[in-house]
């Protein structure tokens, strides 16, 4: 690309309108134009992909934020939170005798004249947040922004954005005075939630969740965005996705001032765009987006795709698991399969490939080191983690599901509304008897119905909407856990309760890759060893009465993932006898157990 | 489009208005036009569909009413001002006619006439609105629908109101009068908003510049009610993963106060964009805000009795209703997802339909509604089908007996903690009035809470002796009831009643109690095994081999059904007295019954039957129907006969035989039709393969003649 009148990433408005008017000059009907392309997002895809212009787009997150100049390229990385509808908008108006286009940009440059000759068009609003439980690792990429200004400007703005990465990669440090000032029932739980798990550093996961903001999980460095979408399908972009949007970032100082036209204006037809302020939320006019699935989070390590290497970090990985559990080599292997456990596909009612796994025999002493290492390893390994502490009065005041509320016109999140993939860990260890109220009650069914069948029910009050979701599900409890029944149950017996020696980056960054590589391979069952498979499930089940539907499916999740696990794309003998025996030795601590 | 068009429009608009007749040749507009002269009627509702209807119907201008809606309301309006007659009643003034009659006699001397702010606008002369209702035709718009090409076009959209505003007067025209010159200077209001004129127009004070200054005359001026309101997408509607979207209402006039949060509507409205004013005008740019300013509302009722059959549906019913199959058609769609099952399926059917309530001539009610109680081991669906069934019906209500209490399965007298009045609150049977509730976990109720149910299952009543507050609340519902046996799982030693664990008094009440075991069977194994896998491997569902019908279909067939009513010819009673009967010898014969006969299970018969034929569509009573009926109450046990068969060391073959020799002696025949023996068996819960089995073993033993064809049977006198 030589040549261009237009600078991409500085002025991205150059390049819609000239090809706007090259459009216009060849075929001079604006109606043609309508809800369709004219050869912008072509011009820009070209830049970001071709001519690898992407890794010059900054990124933005609130240190970004304060440099970034109004009316360039940015990128955004974050969940689809909410869908505030339609706008519809003039696309284009005729100025004297010329078309102008009105797309990726929020207002034209001069409305008042604006003649009665113009088409509307439409853009899709999307309510993006930063991904709930996005562990800090998964945004230091090694293509990492550099601020393509910085040369450019101050040496003072400099040394803020170095005190930003300060503050960034200060990852434990817990943020003092957190949304906290104006409910003291979440104060409250939040007291509780600390004095239960001291050393649960990476996240307190009841941060702003009982209170009523939309934006419930936002990290310390990352903004919401409102997202236009523009020419895009709507079957391309749904709730609770994670996207990668490059768009245009708009920032209209003009449109901050307040607003008191309240005497026309009843509190009836509110704008729902009134509570995002600009100054707060950004507008992103979106030219490019595409969904990031869990190995466009992770750095790929340069490695050969062979079996033996996969075998040897599946091996290493194990390894550290095992340390990690106390020398507990069967809950590593369960650790492991749970990790790449993902839903593949939903048969009627069943969501076909979820295992969720709860680990019994934990108590206070062991929960403090073993658990919490072992929330630590899960929030080093996936991109998406979430803790949850699972007590009364925990669950009688937080609020799981997202609610619409009609009176914003917005869709309050709730803990349970995770990107796709995400994990959550629920410690039941400090659950104490108590009276669980209408609200807990429903949450506790929430919770069962989500691990049950990987739905969670929307509530917009005349109905409930269904989402699917696919979350992994990890429970540690004393016993057997009632409230939540996991598809698997295994005893816990760690031998030691010394902490893990520490990993090195490279090997972190290695076993993230083969987890989310690993979780997306295929999967078949081959006619012969099918047959096989059948005859050993019904031999199983002539000897035990009890066996329902449910444990055959997971014996078949659990085949699939122990040969996905070898990075084996379809069933062999080898495996399934491997799974045969976990299962034959999680039944014998059972038995032990009794 | 220039004035001239419109004048045109206007003509047709007239021609219309004179000249359609509805389907019985009456001029449908002049009547309404008439009252509206004679003020019964504020509302003149143009129907598009007349317009279709109409004999010199203008393609054109039918496109162009739709596409330019808002507009032809006032072309349409003016016409009916130019065409409405003299009231031929005589009518008392009212304030608004008294103004009117002062500004007539005023106008005539004024010589303003050509001033258009001085020109009484028509709108404050109109005492009647001017809806254009949409076509009913065809499926209603979700709101993700309307795009932005439809705005100014007339739409139809179903959606579930979220919120609602009060009332509120909106001013339509503004009425001032000058200081100076005293004209009354009259200004049209389209928006929302509005500037207030300051400085008479009249041509008086022009050419004085007396800038004479006008006073707002809120009497004078011509308000109307005006309501917003927010509509939201159908769950149903909602793309997988996506939220549902919204759109604001305008209520208008007579359209006020029709809906209230929660209802389900249709509307057929004009889609218009909102000027923006002001500051937001400037904070919005170009960005266009949207309405519907609403032309008609239409609430769907979700009950059987109210369901309005769409063209289609009445068509593909009518198709389904001629093909013999549908009483297996349309069961095999009832959760079609659950293996197997069919003749519970099939049960189940027949308590979606219902049988007709009777009143005796003495006050007597006799309950129309099946109860169905499905007893089995853990891990037979029956949890699933609960709650498919629920699903289908249009009303149902689904609860756990352990999550109940008895006060929440039936009525609950509450002090509100507002007003400290005792309200009385309805429980799951209640709320389920002329629908199902489904309880799961029957068995797990606490006894007393069980009793509740008594009442609600014979009588259909809810009675209430508490607080103060004696009542009675109706809870015409049909139960579908899912138990565990007694010990968890059904324990073949011990005797039927003690698995059932259930009083008697409840059990008789059920006019089907299902067994469902879970036997261990290599077949079933290896088909979930097999199923298992291939939801593993396939990621779909094995293919069922039909096509399920839409449940939408479903139910519209249902409530077609449960318009009839049919009744048990005469002819037909001595059959049905003589089959209980021998119900009730069979079960005096029987050491441990395993049924309660009691003469509601007679009751019980006839409403199975009245439900077979209603989804015949016939108002007669089949022998078939009873055969089916008694069919059924006997697979319902079948599990368990099946096990004393191999105890009494019979196989089905020889119990066939003798059950045909027995019929065969009772009627004292050596004749037996196949028809006939076919239904004898399949009473006892036996197929036709066996009775085919049984016939060529028996024949080769020269016990009896087959005939050739029609597969008659001839005993052989010995």
């Amino acid at each position: 690309m030589v040549g261009l009148p237009y600078d991409c990433l500085a002025n991205p408005l150059g390049a819609v309108r000239s090809t706007f008017d090259k459009a216009m000059s060849s075929d001079s009907s604006t109606a043609a134009l309508d809800g369709k392309d004219w050869g912008a997002s072509e011009v820009f895809r070209q830049f970001l992909f071709d001519d690898g212009g992407l890794s010059q787009v900054p990124l933005l997150n609130s240190s970004t934020m304060k440099w970034v100049q109004p009316n360039t390229l940015v990128r955004f990385r974050g969940m689809i939170q909410d869908m505030l509808g339609n706008e519809f908008y003039v696309g284009a108006y005729k100025d004297g005798d010329k078309w102008i286009t009105n797309k990726f940009a929020d207002a034209s440059h001069d409305p008042s004249n604006a003649s009665s000759d113009m088409r509307i068009w439409e853009r899709q609003l999307l309510y993006c947040t930063p991904v709930p439980g996005q562990n800090s690792w998964v945004e230091c990429t090694p293509d990492a922004m550099r601020n393509p200004y910085i040369s450019a400007i101050s040496p003072l703005r400099e040394k803020r954005q170095r005190e930003d990465e300060a503050i960034k990669s200060d990852v434990d440090m817990v943020e003092p005075g957190y949304a906290i000032e104006d409910s003291p029932n979440l104060k409250k739980m939040r007291e509780n939630g600390v004095a239960f798990e001291p050393f649960n550093l990476q996240k307190v996961v009841t941060e702003g969740s009982a209170s009523n903001s939309s934006t419930p999980h936002v990290e310390r460095d990352s903004v919401s965005c409102l997202v236009k979408i523009y020419d895009s399908p709507e079957s391309d972009l749904k709730l609770n996705e994670v996207f990668e949007f490059v768009g245009i970032f708009t920032f209209d100082p003009d449109l901050t001032i307040p607003i008191d036209d309240k005497e026309v204006m009843d509190d009836f037809c509110e704008d729902e765009l009134l509570c995002l302020p600009p100054s707060k939320v950004p507008r992103l006019h979106c030219v490019v987006h595409r969904k990031l699935g869990a190995s466009d989070l992770v750095s790929s390590p340069h490695l050969e795709l062979t079996t033996p290497v996969i075998k040897e970090i599946r091996e290493a990985l194990i390894g550290h698991l095992t340390a990690i559990l106390g020398h507990d080599r069967l809950a590593a292997e369960y650790i492991l399969l749970h990790l790449l456990s993902r839903v593949h596909a939903r048969v009627d009612e069943v969501a076909v490939g979820k295992l969720s796994l709860n680990l019994t025999c934990f108590n206070k002493e062991n929960m403090s080191v073993l658990g919490n290492n072992l929330k630590l390893v899960i929030g080093s390994l996936m991109p998406f983690t979430e803790c949850l502490p699972l007590t009364v009065d925990y669950l009688n005041s937080v609020t799981l599901t997202p609610k619409k509320d009609y009176i914003t016109n917005r869709l309050v999140s709730g803990l349970l509304q995770l990107a796709e993939g995400s994990h959550l860990t629920i410690d039941e260890t400090p659950l104490q008897s108590g009276t669980l109220n209408s609200g807990g009650l429903e949450n506790a069914q929430v919770l069962r119905s989500m691990m049950e069948s990987q739905k969670v029910h929307y509530d917009f009050t005349y109905y409930k909407m269904e989402m699917p979701a696919d979350v992994q599900f990890l429970i540690l409890s004393e016993g057997k856990s009632n409230i939540l029944p996991a598809d698997l149950v295994l005893p816990f017996h760690p031998s030691s309760v010394d902490s893990a020696s520490g990993v090195d980056g490279e090997m972190l960054k290695a076993w993230r890759w083969y987890l989310a590589t690993m979780k997306s391979l295929p999967h078949s069952i081959d006619p012969p060893l099918q047959k096989a498979v059948e005859d050993d499930l019904v031999a199983a089940r002539q000897e035990d009465r009890s066996l329902s539907r449910e444990d055959f499916s997971r014996w078949l999740t659990m085949g699939r993932l122990m040969s996905v696990s070898f990075g084996a794309t379809s069933l062999s003998m080898e495996h399934w006898q491997m799974v045969k025996e976990l299962e034959r030795l999680r039944k014998i601590r059972f038995q032990g157990n009794l | 489009m220039n004035e001239l068009d419109f004048k045109q429009d206007r003509e047709i608009a007239k021609d219309f208005l004179i000249n359609f007749a509805d389907a019985n040749g009456e001029s449908k507009y002049i009547d309404i036009l008439q009252d509206v002269a004679n003020r019964k009627i504020k509302v003149v509702q143009i129907e598009l569909e007349d317009l279709v209807n109409y004999k010199d119907l203008d393609e054109e201008f039918l496109r162009r009413v739709t596409e330019n809606t808002r507009r032809y309301i006032g072309i349409f309006a003016d016409a009916i001002d130019e065409l409405l007659p003299e009231p031929t009643e005589v009518l008392p003034d009212d304030e608004a006619d008294v103004f009117m009659t002062q500004r007539v006699v005023e106008g005539n001397d004024s010589a303003g006439a050509s001033d258009p702010q001085k020109k009484m606008p028509p709108e404050i002369k109109r005492f009647y609105e001017v809806y254009v209702k949409a076509s009913p035709k065809g499926r209603p718009f979700t709101i993700r629908e309307v795009k932005a090409s439809y705005i100014g076009q007339l739409v139809r959209i179903s959606g579930i109101v979220t919120r609602c505003s009060d009332v509120k007067p909106l001013m339509q025209v503004a009425v001032y009068t000058c200081e100076e010159c005293g004209f009354e200077i009259y200004q049209e209001v389209t928006a929302r908003v509005f500037m207030p004129l300051f400085d008479c127009v009249s041509e008086q004070c022009k050419t004085n510049y007396a800038k004479g200054k006008l006073i707002p005359q809120l009497r004078a001026s011509k308000f109307l009610k005006f309501q917003e309101a927010k509509i939201q997408e159908l769950a149903e509607h909602v793309p997988k993963g996506h939220i549902p979207r919204s759109m604001t209402i305008h209520f208008r006039g007579e359209l006020t106060r029709k809906v209230s949060p929660g209802d389900v509507v249709e509307l057929s409205g004009i889609f218009l964009p909102i000027p923006y004013v002001g500051f937001r005008a400037m904070r919005a740019g170009l960005i266009a805000d949207t309405y519907l300013e609403a032309m008609s509302v239409t609430h769907f009722k979700k009950k059987y009795e109210d369901y309005d059959l769409r063209g289609e549906e009445e068509e593909q019913i009518a198709r389904l209703a001629e093909d013999g199959d549908i009483y297996n058609k349309l069961s095999r769609s009832l959760a079609p997802e659950i293996f197997g099952h069919e003749d519970i399926k099939k049960a189940l059917l027949l308590l979606l339909v219902g049988a007709p309530h009777r009143k005796l001539k003495d006050g007597m009610k006799i309950r129309g509604d099946l109860h169905i109680c499905l007893m089995g081991d853990p891990g037979v669906a029956k949890s699933q089908l609960l709650k498919h069934i629920i699903n289908v019906a249009p009303r149902g209500v689904y609860t756990t007996g352990k999550g109940s209490s008895g006060v929440g399965l039936t009525a609950a007298v509450q002090k509100d903690p507002v007003t400290n009045e005792m309200i009385l609150e309805g429980g799951a049977l209640v709320l389920a009035d002329m629908g199902i509730c489904a309880i799961d976990e029957f068995d797990k109720m606490e006894e007393s809470d069980r009793t509740a149910i008594h009442e609600v299952m014979e009588q259909q009543t809810v009675s209430i002796a508490k607080a103060g507050i004696t009542t009675s609340l109706n809870a015409r519902t049909a139960v579908l009831a899912a138990a565990n046996p007694a010990w968890g799982r059904y324990d073949l030693r011990r005797s039927p009643a003690e698995n059932i664990n259930l009083p008697p008094a409840l059990l008789s009440r059920f006019d089907l109690l299902w067994l469902i075991l879970d036997r261990a069977d290599m077949d079933t194994d290896l088909e979930m095994a097999r199923h298992v896998l291939h939801v593993h491997q396939a990621k779909e569902s094995p293919d069922l081999g039909f096509t399920p019908l839409e449940p939408s279909l479903l139910r519209a067939y249902i409530s077609a059904a449960r318009k009839l009513s049919p009744t048990v010819p005469r002819e037909l009673e001595e059959y049905i007295a003589s089959a209980y009967s021998s119900i009730r010898q069979e079960e005096a014969k029987s050491n441990a019954p395993h049924t309660y006969t009691t003469i509601r299970t007679l009751l019980s018969i006839l409403r199975i039957s009245a439900a077979l034929a209603r989804l015949r569509f016939s108002n007669d009573v089949a022998q078939s129907d009873v055969d089916e009926a008694l069919r059924l109450m006997q697979m319902s046990k079948f599990s368990l006969y099946s096990d004393d068969r191999q105890r009494s060391g019979l196989d089905a073959i020889s119990d066939i035989y003798s059950i045909l020799r027995d019929e065969a002696a009772r009627a004292n025949k050596t004749d037996v039709s196949y028809a006939h023996a076919l239904n004898w068996i399949s009473r006892k819960g036996y197929s036709e393969a066996q009775l085919k089995e049984c016939l060529e073993e028996y024949a080769a033993l020269n016990v009896w003649q087959i005939h050739p064809n029609t597969f008659d049977i001839r005993f052989i006198d010995a």
